[in-house]
């Protein structure tokens, strides 16, 4: 029997695999870049057969990266209703401004089906599956020191404009780096006062009101230990100095080698294969 | 042992089934509790101590084995669990973060109000675990939760628990991170649970004078199984086991199998003060006395 109260099970966001596969061993930097280049291909790729080659490929690198597809297809879970109800109203409404070209296959008052609504319908689903392979192979196969590293050497051109690069980079690594605690600490919270006689979730959906008050005993807590935490996050990196405008360094120092520029190079190659594909 | 009110039978707990990183807390643990009785659960961090008290209340249920609290089986997938969970009160490790209320009575009536209770009724519950605890219902009550001092917060926790008139009360590491004194207030509190209101007490510890003073017996936990179980008389005079599983010892047991290696002929069972003063004496020169 599974537990109710195993929510860490289902969070991908911040957890790490390390199967010291290819694509863990490969710079950051490089792997964040060619992440990047593929993102913004899928992005605007809107082809059936260059989809069906872009997922083709996000699929191909759950092997490459010996992690196991289960994990891919658990963060697609959790997205199906975005996706279905996204497919939905691209349906119903998108025939009549966007779509119009090609072939209408149906027409009744306001909804028009045409031939491009329906290709991008399609396509957007099958986008939203690449792109979630695409990031969770990405965070399972690099620690988030990695990646932030990774992403503070992408952004450092923007210093230039006076932008906090490491602030940034900072923040985010925090971010993501408590994901995890504080599932912990709120499965605790659950747990606790489920013991004290909370029930969760098990109202009728309508009434919302009431369900919300629920969250209250959960909320509430985990808001006080979230200022707790920032607040001892804050004495530790003073207690070390931490000076946030001050020139860094770091004790690991990427250099992109040969299979790290040819995952850059790779990734553009499919890119440009991808806009290549007519239908 | 006839009349047990827990009883845990071959249980196993494997965590992040079917996952890499899949984990086994609990190989097939056994373990009894009589009622009225007082139970302490020992081992180290990671040993599945917490892992079983979960499932006391149902927060987990046996994937393999079984766990029976008077007479409810929680294998049953109808079992009510919220039955359960007002006979068996859980006070997690540092309960004070669960507390939500702006006014300490009404967190303690939280539980009580949410049963459906009279208002009559929640209130002299959260009286009744107000005074048990050792908070005065009448100063206390509109007092703002978060003024309160580190120990009468773990006491409005605990109290906010007991509010539900549990029948089991099972806590985990209850004094860790309070100050000396309010550390033997509550145990005291404890105590007095145990053997005024008759409850059966089951609580984990890291701490072997608690455990000394306060349990009838003993499980000794190690990579989740139970390595030893018997009368903390048998547990600490077992100075393999203690050894073996790095665990740590009262100070009076500490004394007597240290004289006891050194040749003097000591008992190292007699863990109670009063009974390692007598030892002790008992082997200094008559002149001493």
């Amino acid at each position: 029997m599974a537990s109710s109260f195993e929510l860490t099970r289902n969070i991908t966001v911040g957890q790490y695999l390390p199967t010291g596969s290819i694509i863990h061993r490969l710079d950051p930097r490089c792997k964040l870049a060619a992440f990047v280049i593929l993102i913004l291909g899928i992005a605007f790729c809107g082809t059936y057969g260059s989809n069906v080659l872009a997922l083709i490929l996000c699929t191909a690198l759950f092997p490459l990266a010996r992690i196991p597809i289960r994990y891919g297809l658990s963060g697609v879970k959790p997205a199906i209703p975005f996706i279905l109800i996204l497919a939905i109203l691209q349906l119903l409404f998108y025939g009549k401004g966007f779509g119009t070209g090609g072939q209408t296959y149906f027409h009744y008052g306001f909804v028009t089906i045409t031939s491009d609504s329906l290709r991008l319908v399609v396509v957007s689903a099958m986008r939203f599956v690449e792109v979630i392979f695409l990031s969770s192979v990405l965070t399972l196969s690099t620690s988030t020191t990695e990646l932030t590293h990774g992403m503070e050497h992408l952004l450092m051109p923007l210093r230039k404009v006076g932008f906090p690069v490491h602030a940034f980079a900072l923040i985010i690594t925090i971010a993501v780096r408590f994901v995890p605690t504080f599932a912990l600490e709120m499965e605790k919270m659950m747990k606790a006062q489920a013991s004290r006689g909370a029930e969760f979730g098990t109202g009728s959906w309508w009434r919302i009101v009431q369900r919300t008050k629920d969250m209250f005993p959960i909320i509430i807590p985990l808001f006080n230990v979230a200022l707790k935490r920032a607040e001892d996050l804050i004495l530790a990196m003073e207690a070390r100095c931490y000076t946030p405008t001050d020139e860094r360094t770091t004790y690991k120092r990427y250099h992109a080698s040969a299979k790290d520029v040819f995952a850059v190079v790779t990734s553009l190659v499919i890119v440009a294969v991808l806009f290549a594909i007519p239908v | 042992m006839t009349d047990s009110i827990i009883l845990v039978e071959d249980l196993d707990h494997v965590y992040m089934k079917n996952t890499p990183l899949e984990h086994q807390a609990l190989y097939s643990v056994n373990m009894t509790v009589a009622r009225g009785e007082c139970v302490a659960i020992i081992g180290h961090t990671g040993s599945g101590k917490s892992t079983l008290i979960q499932h006391l209340n149902g927060l987990q249920r046996p994937q393999k084995g079984r766990v029976v609290i008077d007479g409810l089986d929680l294998s049953q997938r109808k079992l009510d669990v919220r039955a359960l969970r007002r006979k068996v009160g859980l006070v997690f490790q540092n309960p004070e973060d669960q507390i939500f209320e702006k006014l300490v009575g009404d967190d303690i009536a939280y539980g009580p109000l949410k049963q459906g209770l009279s208002i009559k009724e929640v209130t002299e519950r959260a009286k009744w675990a107000m005074e048990v605890v050792g908070l005065s219902f009448a100063d206390m009550k509109d007092r703002e939760t978060f003024a309160l001092s580190g120990g009468e917060k773990r006491k409005v926790a605990l109290a906010g628990v007991l509010a539900l008139r549990p029948e089991i009360l099972v806590l985990d590491e209850p004094t860790a991170g309070l100050d000396p004194c309010s550390r033997k207030d509550l145990l005291e509190r404890i105590r007095y649970l145990n053997q005024s209101e008759n409850l059966t007490v089951v609580f984990v510890s890291h701490n072997m004078e608690e455990v000394a003073y306060l349990a009838h017996r003993v499980y000794v936990m190690a990579n989740g199984r139970v390595v030893c179980e018997g009368t903390p008389r048998h547990v600490f005079g077992n100075a393999d086991i203690l050894h073996k599983y790095h665990i740590g010892m009262p100070e009076t047991v500490e004394i007597l199998h240290r004289l006891k290696r050194k040749g003097y002929a000591v008992n190292p069972e007699a863990y109670e003060v009063q009974e390692t003063v007598q030892e002790i004496l008992s082997i200094l020169p008559a002149a001493g006395r």
